[in-house]
């Protein structure tokens, strides 16, 4: 939860807060740290230039995402011209990822409330990493953000149901590549 | 309702989008699908998992420190207004 607005915004809170929340979606999209240190540095002079205008924590909140992955996806499209980038079709890259090859650990977590270890929190990062990028968006917001099918259309310009349709597609990959760590009869 | 009817609703089923009547058409289907059930509680783990992962995480610190020597000043003077 981004905390309520203070009165004055102090340097702490934009880092400690705001500028992590920002810099962990740019990560998560743009799959690299140099990326996401360029997009959340944008991001941020944009916080403290406007923070006078908001009034209202959930405002706030939705700007920073809508403002946030704006700036990820104009980033990667000047990186896609700078490296004349193909996608290819959606559907074979999504079937192209693979599946993990290293010894697969089982995870001993809690159904109810799950407390990642960091080990654990790598394997699912560079499964998000696998995902291809039109997924993954939509993914990262979704699942990982928490935010609404509704808002996720909105940022990306997708109506409700392809940004279901894309993220039950995500999630079978995800789960595809998770599962092996779950335990007992799930690990399959 | 057939397993892959159920696989196209399950984003509602999670999401608690869908009418009563058909979230029970799906809960009776996982209930005598072995397959379906096992695909669902994974599935439904992949979808915890994921939101468990941090949102906060600390910035990288020679990041954080590039960020600090450019924003402090702007952030200073907006705070002596
Ligand atoms: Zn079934």
């Amino acid at each position: 939860m981004v905390a309520p607005i203070p009165e004055k915004l102090t340097p702490e809170l934009v880092f400690r807060e705001y500028a992590p929340r920002i810099y962990n979606i740019a990560r998560r999209m743009l799959g690299n740290d140099a990326d996401a240190e360029d997009v959340t540095q944008d991001v941020l002079l944009q916080v403290v230039r406007k923070l006078d205008t908001f009034r209202g924590e959930s405002q706030l909140s939705t700007w920073l995402h809508r403002v946030t992955v704006n700036a990820a996806l104009a980033h990667r499209q000047k990186r896609a011209n700078r490296q004349r980038h193909e996608t290819g079709d959606l559907a074979d890259d999504l079937m192209e990822t693979t599946a993990p090859e290293s010894a697969v650990k089982r995870w001993n977590i809690s159904p109810e409330e799950p407390i990642l270890a960091a080990e654990q929190q790598d394997v699912i990062e560079k499964a998000i990493a696998q995902l291809p990028e039109p997924f993954r968006d939509v993914y990262v917001l979704a699942d990982v953000e928490g935010l609404p099918n509704a808002e996720i259309g909105e940022m990306l310009g997708l109506s409700v149901p392809a940004v279901k349709s894309r993220l039950h597609r995500a999630r079978m990959r995800m789960r595809d590549l998770l599962a092996p760590h779950f335990e007992g009869e799930l690990a399959s | 309702m057939n397993c892959s009817e159920l696989m196209s609703l399950l984003v509602d089923f999670l999401g608690g989008e869908l009418v009563q009547e058909r979230r029970e058409t799906v809960e009776l289907h996982i209930r005598a699908c072995p397959r379906c059930e096992v695909y669902v509680a994974s599935y439904t783990q992949t979808v915890k998992v994921a939101r468990a992962l941090p949102k906060c995480g600390r910035l990288p610190a020679t990041f954080e420190a590039r960020l600090r020597q450019l924003l402090e000043p702007e952030l200073k003077a907006r705070q002596d207004d």
